[in-house]
């Protein structure tokens, strides 16, 4: 089997045998690919700090017939998140991506928008400064992988709510209007509603300047999580652990 | 129907829970083991009952220990007021291999690992900050792990140990010793850059 390459982020690793690893990657051609890397928890030769979670890579890996593992040959690092400060927040809010495309993405099934919305987020996601970067991302995550709904209409009744209060319940599809709200419901603030629609004409690029207290939009991130929650039918580890954080 | 006698299946089935250790390699040892000799089989039994019984975590250092407090921390001849903090029992004897650090350890029991849901409050840190606290402590030396998870345990920790009075370092990242910059991948010479030395 030819050696292929493609640019990566390695989403997770785990020890594998007395020295080697399995690693979760995903990459720009392929979307998540698992691999071997012989030899990588024994000798830091060979792959150095490429395999720390969240790095951005070209990766040369080799599918083997008959095998769903492929052969990590190589990785060259093209961006860590080692080589700016990682606080516990960060390291959080690095973990978070991490989990959200490990148990999101299917295997080998490419995602171009997902990738490049990904390695921008990660350039993004400074200490000190996560929370605008992660809300970014959670929206446009949710909207790429098709399960974010209209968020200016009313789930129930599909009166516009614009400019209307909107409401929205672990367990409802959607945004609810004042009318057909359930039973414990939260209100997403008219604000939070407004970012969402300027992060979806914005660039991440260029809302990296704004740093955002963990308030802000706090209602439209939870909405987020529920959804995704829901779909995967799951609770995140690294969900709760951002809640947490001062 | 088994393919081995009940107390040998038994045998392998737990040996087989060893890391590193799949169905041949216990298959492998559990005959092994039933071939030796009965004293040898007697002591490798003890030995494995000991190290339940006997071992134990020291009150001062969490280093894994039969006395309490450890060998380190009850030494007359060691710095007492110099604490390197490591993330495993294990890291201890890369350090003492140097044969240069003279002073005290305490040992987390882990690093913080958002993905596998281990924050702070999971790391034994309370008994390292009451003995700072107690005034006990010159210099903390961090030697956690130069990865992601081991940086957040550090930059974490420096937050939390910063006293007036306590010096916090931490260990230095680079090209190792004896190697080729030529091989280095960029993190590592950027940060053998960064912590460039006067000489």
């Amino acid at each position: 089997m030819p050696l292929k390459d493609s640019e990566a982020v390695v989403l997770r690793s785990y020890p594998l045998r007395e020295a080697d690893l399995l690693v979760t990657f995903f990459t720009r051609a392929e979307g998540k690919v698992r691999g071997v890397a012989r030899s990588a928890k024994k000798s830091k030769r060979r792959f150095g700090g490429a395999l720390e979670p969240l790095t951005c890579v070209k990766l040369y890996y080799e599918d083997r017939e008959r095998q769903e593992l492929a052969r990590i040959d190589s990785c060259e690092i093209l961006d860590s998140p080692l080589t700016t400060a990682v606080d516990y927040a960060r390291a959080v809010a690095l973990g978070h991506v991490a989990e959200l495309l490990d148990e999101l993405l299917p295997e080998r099934e490419a995602n171009d928008a997902l990738f490049r919305l990904t390695v921008a987020v990660l350039r993004s996601l400074r200490a000190g400064a996560i929370w605008m970067p992660l809300t970014y991302f959670e929206l446009w995550l949710t909207r790429l992988v098709g399960f974010l709904p209209e968020l200016g209409e009313c789930v129930v009744c599909g009166q516009t709510l614009n400019g209307s209060r909107a409401f929205y319940h672990a367990l409802a599809d959607g945004l609810m209007c004042a009318g057909d709200k359930r039973l414990a419901s939260s209100e997403m603030t008219p604000e939070s509603r407004a970012l969402a629609a300027q992060m979806f004409r914005t660039p991440v690029e260029t809302m990296a300047q704004q740093v955002w207290p963990k308030s802000k939009a706090a209602d439209l991130r939870k909405f987020l999580i529920q959804i995704l929650e829901r779909h995967l039918e799951k609770k995140l580890v690294t969900a709760s652990m951002l809640d947490k954080l001062q | 129907m088994s393919k081995f006698a009940e107390p040998m299946a038994r045998l392998i089935d737990e040996l087989k829970k060893l890391p590193g250790i799949g169905a041949k390699n216990a298959q492998r040892l559990a005959f092994h083991i039933l071939r030796s000799s009965d004293d040898d089989a007697e002591a490798l039994a003890t030995a494995v009952r000991d190290i339940k019984a006997q071992l134990r975590l020291c009150s001062v250092c969490n280093n894994i220990t039969d006395v309490d407090p450890c060998s380190y921390c009850s030494s007359a001849t060691r710095n007492l007021r110099l604490v390197c903090v490591v993330e495993e029992p294990t890291n201890i004897a890369a350090i003492e291999k140097t044969r240069q650090y003279n002073g005290v350890y305490h040992v987390l029991h882990g690093s913080i690992s958002p993905l596998h849901g281990i924050g702070p409050e999971h790391l034994r840190i309370s008994n390292l900050l009451r003995r700072i606290d107690a005034g006990e402590v010159d210099e903390v030396i961090l030697a956690t792990n130069p990865t992601v998870e081991g940086e957040a345990t550090a930059v974490y920790l420096s937050q939390q140990i910063k006293r007036p009075g306590v010096r916090v370092t931490r260990i230095a990242t680079g090209i190792p010793a004896g190697s080729d910059i030529e091989y280095a991948d960029e993190v590592t010479m950027l940060k053998s850059l960064e912590g460039r030395r006067e000489i």
